[in-house]
């Protein structure tokens, strides 16, 4: 670990340190396999606060709540994403309970996990724009995502779609209603995404001008 | 009457003097003669001129993907085979980009399928370290 203290543009810890295995499957499973052995001698960094070994732990759930939480208020930011989960199932069981036949039932999701995960799927933008400057002209250049750029749009796009609300309506209510639009394709969210892509097509003639 | 300059012979910095010497209308006499201008040895370096090329990767398959994404009115259900070799595409591109940079960092030989990543900073590495 570095003598020197925290510094916010490096790491704490040198390279050769791996990423922590708190899971307690995949601990049973690094012994199963003997993969253990080579990481037996290797310096390991240690687990942040909020990865936990828990049941309900969910490495998606947890970069949710860093970026829904603000001013670091971590506590506010958990209680408001299951509070989010909560309504989502809430909905979810009232519609499931009030459905009048069996095939409408089947096709009505329940956990709260998986429409958090259609719903950030669905709204996955494929490529984003660029600004590239040729001549003095600034142009919006289609260029290719990365997935973790890709995630992390869709997170933000959602939490921001839930920010944009009136006063009497509660973060977790809109937040929830958001959650449940994109998961059946449809909604604010989905929309900015298929905005994107018609952009990026109209602008396919400047996919030229990229670099890389 | 004036002597009429010969031009070229009074420039003494100028190599070729000698092609300038002669009466520029009579025809070029084959083979032509060769001039030693710099010296006959290799350099201890490759020049990095001709491998800056716009290798902009994955345009044909954007250019399909958006073709399908029109054809489907944006529906991306209609379209997952483009996107995925889009996909695949790029990553591919950014792992080639990766292991260029690997292999300029390493200090090793160079084997078999590396040999395709090397570019004029590798070859000059290498070279450096056994000049001429």
């Amino acid at each position: 670990i570095s003598e020197l203290g925290p510094s916010r543009n490096y790491s704490q810890y040198a390279p050769y340190f791996i990423e922590p295995i708190f899971k307690k499957e995949k601990q049973e499973e690094l012994y199963k396999s003997g993969e253990i052995e080579k990481i037996s001698h290797v310096p390991i960094r240690a687990a942040l606060n909020d990865q936990t070994s828990s049941v309900f732990y969910d490495e998606q759930v947890r970069k949710f709540t860093n970026y829904v939480m603000e001013m670091g208020k971590k506590t506010l930011a958990r209680q408001l994403v299951e509070k989010t989960f909560e309504n989502v199932k809430r909905t979810q069981l009232e519609r499931f309970n009030t459905s009048p036949t069996p095939e409408l039932k089947e096709n009505i999701e329940t956990n709260p996990l998986i429409i958090f995960y259609r719903a950030v799927e669905n709204c996955k933008p494929l490529l984003q724009l660029s600004p590239i400057k040729r001549g003095g002209v600034t142009y919006q250049v289609p260029v290719p995502i990365t997935e973790k750029r890709s995630n992390f749009l869709a997170m933000k796009w959602l939490i921001e779609a839930a920010q944009d609300k009136e006063r009497t309506v509660h973060f977790p209510e809109k937040l929830a209603w958001e959650l449940l639009d994109a998961s059946s394709n449809q909604g604010r969210v989905v929309k900015k995404k298929q905005e994107l892509h018609r952009q990026c097509e109209a602008n396919r003639a400047y996919a030229h001008y990229r670099w890389s | 009457m004036q002597k009429q300059v010969r031009y070229g012979q009074n420039r003494g910095a100028m190599r070729g003097t000698g092609v300038l010497a002669r009466n520029a209308r009579a025809p070029q006499k084959e083979p032509v003669p060769f001039q030693q201008l710099l010296p006959l040895k290799l350099k201890n370096s490759v020049s990095g001129k001709g491998e800056r090329t716009s290798n902009v990767a994955c345009l044909q398959e954007m250019a399909v993907m958006f073709a399908c994404l029109k054809r489907s009115e944006f529906d991306q259900a209609l379209c997952s085979k483009e996107i995925t070799s889009f996909q695949s595409c790029y990553n591919t591109s950014q792992e080639q980009k990766k292991a260029k940079k690997e292999l300029d960092r390493s200090d090793g030989p160079v084997l078999g399928a590396e040999a395709r990543f090397m570019g004029h900073k590798k070859i000059n590495q290498l070279l450096r370290k056994f000049p001429q």
